[in-house]
């Protein structure tokens, strides 16, 4: 589903070149939940903005649903963003002028779908992310973790291939994260959908099957060491 | 991206960005507003003066005259009447005249010339009425009314001017005014009594009226005619200058009766002095004028006084049109920044939205649809302050204009696709820049939270 070749990334500032990536590769199976952990500097938010194509990497290759993203044009990457990537903010990004559903069904109004078909697989969403009764309510009126729930709505809505999560629970309580990180296992079980969820924490990771941990621009695997963490299979993660 | 999308989207920002759509809306609509406006006062202008000229030139009327060939140009040449007989004005050739497309009247006309009229009580007026023999009945078609009476079918009855019937005053009493005028002739108040006397309409409708003609001998002919209509004030007409439009309008059969009975020189047979046209638009005056041509005849229009006039306005008009143009192109500046604010301020959104999906073309959509709308919004303010405008120049014109049929401003109908075409090219061109700018933003710089 998501593969990663020989990505490095760098960025120059006059001179100076500084790595931020190194020779990173990897593979993410379908239905597969994977965090990628790392510190403050430690390159994951940047392998992540090239992993929904919003930067294109110094060097390498990525694969989602067997497309190289690195060669896309602008235009064609936003046509390929809309069908394939979904995308759960930490400060969730909803827009404030339109209501609940609106904002779930926007994916789909940039594929022009029809807006009674958007309008029923939003409801059906905020159905499984648990606040139907929300639907045409504003942003401002909902509470931090019923505006992430909306937000992970509108990333399933398109059926993409992956959905990249950027520390989802970042501004919420211990209580709220817990339920959010639920909701994604939950939603990852019951619809087969991919997850790369982003964070600086452990203990989110550890809610995941497998994390990815990133240290000065270095990849290194890590099986769950975590008593509530599930290993499920073999190695789903490749090292190459 | 469906268009209604765009447009609810587009529209939502509208309504939200409550001052930056009122900003670019006042300029839209104050330009649109000029151009309406501008527009308007010349067309109307034009309109007003046309009519004006009209009632005075007759620009949608042709005055046909027998054609005397050779003789015209005053060659001093001789002819006999028989060779003349092929450019007479005969009853003939106005039959095929009132034929003619675009011909909504033709009235015959034979000149019996000024001479004093009198009435019963021996009064009359400074200036001698021109009597005119015709067809009474097209009187109406040449946009005559009566103030007073109408149309006799008996002989020897006589239909006035509304002119003819002002300023009429004894011998004595004229004599007298005369009398102390001789010698101060810059006597304001002597001045305005004649004025106003001259102005004093008489009740000659139902009396009798007598026009006297002096032969070169000294011997008089009069003959009474009888008053049986009196017309209205022509539309457009002053207060000055009615007092010498003075005429008498009688039947062809009494004309002949009178000429007779006057001793008067000349002998119709059959034929008229002119035939004046009446064209149902001045648009086709060349066109109906060509054809009369063919029957050997001389015409004349006043058609050139229009295109003068036109050619004027033409100037007027678009200059109008530039000043409403120059408005708005400062008005569209104000649109650029207030825009280009907005995008910036925006920013964040565009890269959410990018992130979610959205190309370049829809992002750049969404801001043209929205400057086209603030175009849209100032351009129905716009007609809608044009139309108060016009409202309030005409009232300041009622108040400080004399004359009760001054010019009135009105809005042409073309006027507002015109103004509002405008208003939308002035948000669309714009909101070009802007969306551009718009499209092109980053999305991830536009998405940090650095």
């Amino acid at each position: 589903m998501l593969q990663i070749d020989r990505l490095s990334h760098s960025f120059k500032n006059g001179s100076e070149v500084t790595a931020v990536l190194r020779d990173i590769s990897f593979r993410v199976h379908k239905g597969q939940m994977v965090a990628l952990l790392g510190s403050s500097g430690s390159g994951k938010s940047t392998l992540l903005h090239l992993m929904a194509g919003l930067m294109k990497p110094t060097e390498g290759d990525i694969l989602i649903a067997g497309h190289n993203i690195v060669s896309m044009s602008e235009n064609r990457l936003a046509e390929f963003r809309r069908h394939h990537i979904g995308f759960i903010f930490q400060a969730y990004e909803l827009l404030a002028n339109l209501t609940v559903r609106e904002n779930i069904e926007l994916p789909l109004v940039f594929q022009s779908v029809q807006p009674s078909v958007r309008r029923k697989k939003a409801l059906a969403l905020l159905e499984q992310v648990g606040i139907p009764e929300k639907a045409e309510l504003f942003p401002s009126q909902l509470s931090g973790g019923q505006q992430q729930r909306v937000s992970i709505a509108r990333s399933l809505i398109t059926e993409p291939s992956v959905i990249f999560a950027d520390e989802p629970t970042g501004n919420l309580d211990t209580r709220t994260e817990e339920e959010i990180l639920a909701i994604l296992k939950e939603l990852n079980k019951a619809l087969d959908t991919t997850f790369v969820i982003v964070t600086h924490e452990r203990e989110v990771a550890a809610q995941t099957e497998h994390i990815l941990s990133l240290r000065d621009g270095y990849l290194i695997t890590e099986r769950q060491g975590f008593a509530e963490a599930s290993l499920t299979g073999g190695p789903a993660i490749a090292i190459t | 991206m469906r268009l209604r999308d765009i447009t609810r989207q587009s529209w939502d920002q509208v309504k939200r960005r409550k001052v930056v759509t009122a900003l670019c809306a006042a300029g839209i609509s104050i330009g649109c507003a000029a151009i309406i406006v501008a527009m308007s006062i010349g067309e109307s202008a034009q309109i007003y003066i046309e009519q004006q000229m009209n009632s005075y030139l007759k620009m949608d009327e042709i005055t046909v005259r027998a054609n005397n060939g050779a003789l015209a140009d005053d060659s001093g040449g001789t002819a006999d009447s028989d060779s003349l007989q092929q450019g007479r004005l005969t009853g003939q050739k106005l039959d095929i005249m009132r034929q003619i497309a675009h011909v909504s009247a033709a009235a015959p006309y034979l000149q019996i010339g000024h001479m004093q009229m009198t009435t019963m009580d021996n009064k009359s007026a400074q200036n001698p009425t021109e009597l005119l023999g015709t067809d009474l009945e097209t009187l109406a078609s040449f946009g005559h009314s009566f103030l007073y009476g109408g149309l006799s079918d008996m002989q020897g009855t006589i239909v006035l001017s509304y002119g003819a019937t002002l300023g009429l005053m004894d011998e004595e009493t004229r004599d007298n005014l005369q009398k102390q005028m001789s010698g101060n002739y810059y006597d304001e108040s002597l001045i305005r009594q004649m004025e106003s006397l001259n102005r004093v309409p008489g009740e000659l409708y139902q009396k009798q009226v007598r026009f006297v003609q002096y032969t070169p001998e000294g011997e008089a002919y009069s003959m009474p005619l009888r008053v049986v209509g009196v017309l209205a004030k022509p539309s457009g007409s002053t207060e000055d200058s009615i007092v010498y439009d003075k005429k008498g309008y009688i039947s062809l059969e009494t004309a002949e009766m009178l000429k007779k009975e006057l001793k008067l020189d000349g002998e119709r047979n059959g034929a008229f002095d002119t035939v004046i046209v009446k064209v149902d638009d001045q648009a086709y005056v060349e066109q109906v004028e060509k054809q009369i041509q063919k029957l050997t005849v001389t015409t004349e229009t006043n058609l050139y006084q229009k295109e003068r006039l036109a050619g004027e306005f033409k100037i007027l008009k678009a200059a109008a049109l530039g000043i409403g143009v120059f408005i708005l192109i400062i008005a569209s500046i104000s649109i650029v920044v207030a825009m280009t604010m907005s995008t910036y301020q925006r920013r964040r959104q565009i890269g959410i939205m990018k992130v979610l999906g959205a190309n370049l073309s829809q992002i750049r959509n969404l801001f043209i649809v929205e400057a086209a709308l603030l175009g849209l919004l100032g351009g129905l303010l716009g007609v809608m302050f044009s139309y108060w405008i016009v409202w309030g120049i005409n009232g300041l014109i009622y108040r400080l204009a004399s004359e009760q049929d001054s010019v009135i401003i009105f809005i042409p109908l073309a006027t507002i696709p015109v103004g509002m075409a405008f208003a939308l090219a002035t948000g669309i061109f714009s909101g070009i820049y802007p969306a551009v700018s718009a499209s092109r933003t980053d999305a991830l710089t536009a998405i940090r939270r650095d």
